[in-house]
């Protein structure tokens, strides 16, 4: 890095070069907390491990996971746009002026999916980050090349393109994660019938830790070299690095901190949907769940089958729900499921405005405007949370209809 | 067509390895707290009832111990066959 940078050396390609990269850790930021539910709401719910220890230990694990990830990622892009040739390298025609084609059309996505992403948690909603990310490129690419910038249909056999790394997976995954779970969870129980509850919770409390380390783990490992793979693109284009085959150290470093940092801070508003809200969990439950998210999660990747953690992890819990005949509130289920849905068009929408307003504005006021635009949403999204904060303090609260943990029902009846 | 052929194609496998490990591991793993439980029983052959549970565990640890093996492998770009 040259840090003797003067004044004549700040080119709006620099600007937008800063403001793609910074945006993409803030994307990795959002998809550690968002995620932290789909390995911890179980453990933290049967009181397996308290809400803190819970978090530090999935940011610890995740951190590692990421560190693991040395696979290169630098195609990611490739399963659903046409903005990379097939051995990594940016398509020409995206980069000319320092790449500001192309890196526009990242910026513009990864807003798409950071505004999403935070629209989720602020209404407690566990909606798949790898969608968001897709879905915000998906627009932003659109808007910049047209319709034929996205790959829809792979060819052939080799899944690939929207329908084959996207809908299809995304249609799959959840129902494989609910049966697997039914059965194990209904294994579970009808093995230990008769045995002491308390026995079994104390027994299955070692379990369900055991494999919700085994869920972060592989989360850190498939999510954190997304963004990895995404700075290293916007590296190349704008010219700062060119091998293909690597990743500049500082990136996974970076990376990798950003994503558990984000696990660390906890998205408590969807832990609390996924551990309370769906159905209520007990230890053999949560441990049957986990199992059964780390066994899909682990065998689609090895297949590369590109399905969501989210979307197994919630499957799997309301699997376990059903494999015991347990209440499940379908309501929430439904409202998940509406958000799964639109997840995609949704940033998709978001990055291609985003996008065209940045282009519009002209190279410096542009990506700057777009950047400014991210901060307020997500300025005005935090300010919202506080109104109805959830925290390690009242996640685990009885969970009533419409949602309000106990803490704040008590505040609303002092006044 | 020819994605929602290979699609069922991973569809199949992920569910058949899942039901294996995913379903099994916990039900082997409540195999082993039911020995547990039965060995505090009166009358029971303690010794018996806790090397099963015991050994059920240890199975459980192992297939735990390989998926953390696997991811490493993967990471490392080393493809895994079933």
């Amino acid at each position: 890095m040259n840090f003797g940078l003067r004044f004549r050396d700040v080119t709006p390609e620099l600007v937008l070069l800063v403001l793609a990269v910074v945006t993409a850790l803030a994307f990795d930021f959002t998809n550690g907390f968002h995620d932290t539910a789909n390995a911890m709401a179980t453990s933290i719910a049967t009181k397996a491990l308290t809400p803190k220890f819970a978090v530090g230990l999935c940011a610890v694990l995740n951190l590692i996971g990421a560190f693991l990830s040395v696979e290169v990622a630098l195609t990611v892009t490739n399963a659903v746009i046409r903005i990379q040739n097939p051995d990594g390298t940016p398509r020409t025609e995206l980069l000319t002026d320092g790449g500001r084609p192309l890196l526009m059309i990242l910026l513009a996505g990864l807003i798409g999916a950071i505004v999403w992403n935070l629209f989720t948690w602020l209404r407690g909603l566990p909606s798949s980050s790898s969608h968001a990310m897709f879905g915000g490129l998906i627009g932003a690419t659109i808007a910049g090349m047209g319709i034929d910038g996205v790959k829809w249909v792979g060819e052939g056999a080799k899944l690939d393109g929207v329908v084959g790394k996207i809908i299809l997976p995304g249609l799959a995954s959840p129902l494989i994660a609910v049966f697997v779970a039914m059965v194990g969870t209904w294994l579970v129980f009808r093995i230990a019938r008769g045995v002491a509850e308390s026995v079994m919770d104390k027994g299955f409390r070692w379990g369900q830790v055991g494999t919700a380390s085994l869920v972060s783990l592989a989360h850190g490992a498939n999510d954190a070299q997304k963004t990895m793979g995404v700075i290293t693109l916007a590296l190349i284009a704008s010219g700062h690095w060119v091998d293909t085959h690597a990743i500049p150290l500082w990136v996974k470093v970076t990376c990798a901190s950003a994503i558990a940092l984000g696990t660390w801070l906890g998205g408590w508003r969807i832990i609390r949907t996924m551990g309370k809200g769906l159905v209520e969990i007990s230890s053999p439950q949560g441990m049957a769940a986990e199992a059964s998210s780390a066994a899909v999660i682990l065998s689609s990747s090895q297949l590369g089958f590109a399905l969501s953690t989210t979307h197994v992890a919630t499957g799997s819990i309301l699997g376990s729900g059903l494999g015991r005949r347990a209440e499940v509130r379908w309501g929430i289920a439904g409202r998940m499921g509406l958000a799964w849905l639109i997840t995609l068009p949704s940033a998709a929408v978001v990055g291609a405005v985003m996008w065209w307003i940045g282009t519009t504005l002209g190279p410096w006021l542009g990506p700057v405007t777009i950047f400014a635009i991210l901060c307020g949403l997500a300025l005005w999204m935090w300010l919202h949370s506080r109104i109805k904060p959830i925290g390690h303090h009242n996640v685990n609260d009885d969970w009533e209809a419409p949602d309000t943990p106990a803490a704040l029902q008590t505040e609303e009846v002092a006044r | 067509m020819s994605q929602a052929m290979a699609a069922l194609d991973a569809v199949w496998k992920v569910l058949a390895i899942g039901l294996l490990l995913g379903a099994g591991l916990p039900a082997l793993f409540s195999l082993g707290v039911r020995q547990l439980a039965v060995a505090t029983e009166p009358g029971a052959n303690v010794a018996l009832h806790k090397a099963l549970g015991w050994a059920a565990f240890v199975v459980v640890g192992a297939a735990v111990t390989l998926g953390i093996a696997g991811i490493v492998a993967h990471g490392l770009g080393v493809k895994l066959f079933f």
